[in-house]
């Protein structure tokens, strides 16, 4: 093959070569003529300025042929983007796919092009906020995560709390204040961790972490309300593995209502609050207190009251009782004496007037019969000297000297004769 | 008179009298026997719960306090 060069007209140094490259590179995508540039970070690194390593997006770290784009951001620019992004919660980090709009320039004593940033799309970066969020969810929700912390047996008096928090901090005032004055005994072992902030994630993981180890009957993560980018730390992956993976319950109060971050997900019980959270607490305490201590001493005390009550009553019934049955039944002795008594004077009264009136008719009877009547009618009773009465011929005999007895006295007579009465 | 025996021996036979008076078993003779009984059977009882109610009125008021939450 014939090599097809010629003779130089005009030979470049290097500075003059990158003076006309810049040139050219600035009248094509210089300062004056910006472009949008759309591609996933891989690296960050930032000191003032910002600087991102810039690929497309699925590309494979292992492809040592993928275009990187090296871009930044000057701390005049990257500050207020930076604070407006953290408002929104985003955090740039790798795996982000973001649009940049800026411009191309070379930096000589390096030789590398760089690509200066002046603007972040926010609203794009937000969606793809969004989906990562949304996919790391998924990811947890595959693995069972979501519900693994939420199957670890919670001790019914929840009493050793352990504590994920930044002392100082409203949030943990208020769910401190709720636990003290609960008035019951909490221990708090407090582990102090950032809330906020790049450096957040890491301690928040390692506060779990120790805490799961000492024995606590529960681990609550902590933070008040704040803005997206100062809740960001509780969507980091690595907090949610570490809460979903902690052998013992973790609770989260974390924001104010309305905030639900990927650990409030995967935790074992979540509040909208700090405040609202030590109020669950307490209230796990409470109900256990309510079962197992106030329901039995009512139980006791009303079946003692019962008790006591039924036995009182009993005792004044059968009291009541046995004074009616007493008094009923010497009543009815009285009653059944009083009753015979009568009985008895009118079956006397019917006696004597019964007997009175027999003896009457026997007087009346017998006078009838009376001999000094019957003489007075001038009848008479003749006795023979033995004093027999003479009722027939037969008594006597003709010579006889016979007694007779009249009204009025008695004389003496013979029987001359005896003459019989026709029948 | 022999001894009255527990609450639940001693509330058998007050109500073994009672149900003898009103089935009218009791003679006049019985009458003070089984009354007498009765009444130092229900004297006993008062006693008991007397007793019973003074321990109840002392431990009433420390349950209660556990109610309120004290």
């Amino acid at each position: 093959m014939e090599d097809d060069y010629s003779e130089p007209d005009e030979v470049l140094e290097v500075g003059a070569f990158y003076q006309l490259l810049t040139a050219q590179l600035e009248s094509a995508f210089g300062r004056r003529h910006p472009r949008w540039v759309r591609g996933e970070i891989a690296k960050v690194y930032e000191k003032g300025h910002v600087y991102l390593d810039l690929v497309d997006a699925g590309s494979a770290s292992s492809d040592a042929k993928r275009p990187v784009l090296n871009a930044h951001c000057w701390a005049t620019t990257w500050a207020p983007l930076k604070k407006k992004l953290a408002t929104e919660g985003v955090t740039l980090s790798a795996g982000l796919i973001v649009n940049l709009f800026g411009y191309v320039d070379l930096y000589a004593p390096q030789g590398r092009i760089g690509f200066t940033i002046t603007q972040i799309d926010v609203q794009g970066l937000l969606g793809d906020v969004a989906r990562r969020r949304a996919e790391l969810i998924a990811r947890l929700s595959a693995e069972g995560l979501l519900e693994a912390n939420k199957k670890v047996s919670i001790s019914p008096v929840p009493l050793r709390v352990g504590l994920v928090a930044s002392p100082g901090t409203e949030g943990y005032s208020d769910f401190t204040g709720q636990l003290l004055h609960s008035g019951y005994g909490f221990q708090i072992v407090l582990v102090k961790s950032a809330v906020q902030g790049e450096a957040a994630p890491a301690q928040i993981v390692t506060a779990i972490e120790v805490l799961d180890g000492h024995g606590v009957d529960i681990i609550c993560v902590v933070r008040g309300g704040g803005s997206k980018g100062d809740l960001a730390a509780f969507d980091d992956e690595r907090v949610a593995r570490a809460i979903a993976t902690c052998a013992t319950p973790v609770f989260t109060g974390i924001g104010h209502t309305g905030d639900e971050s990927i650990a409030d997900l995967v935790a074992h019980t979540r509040a909208i609050t700090p405040t609202k959270l030590g109020e669950e607490i307490a209230g796990i305490v409470e109900g256990w207190r309510a079962r197992h201590v106030r329901l039995p001493a009512q139980r006791v005390l009303d079946a003692t009251t019962a008790i006591v009550d039924e036995a009182t009553e009993y005792v004044a019934e059968r009291r009541r009782t046995m004074i009616f049955a007493v008094r009923d039944r010497l009543r009815a002795e009285q009653r059944h004496l009083a009753s015979t008594r009568a009985g008895l004077l009118v079956h006397s009264r019917h006696l004597l007037t019964s007997s009175a009136q027999r003896l009457a008719s026997h007087r009346a009877l017998l006078g009838a019969y009376d001999p000094t009547r019957r003489l007075a009618q001038g009848w008479s009773i003749v006795t023979n000297r033995d004093g027999a009465v003479v009722r027939s011929l037969d008594d006597v005999t003709v010579g006889d000297v016979v007694s007779v007895r009249v009204s009025d006295g008695t004389f003496e007579s013979t029987v001359d004769t005896k003459t019989g009465v026709a029948p | 008179m022999s001894t009255v025996g527990d609450w639940n021996e001693a509330a058998s036979e007050l109500d073994a009298i009672v149900a003898s008076f009103d089935e009218g078993e009791v003679s006049v003779d019985e009458l003070f026997v089984k009354l007498e009984r009765a009444t130092a059977i229900i004297e006993s009882l008062e006693a008991r719960l007397d007793a019973t109610k003074a321990k109840v009125d002392e431990l009433a008021p420390r349950l209660s306090r556990v109610l309120e939450g004290e």
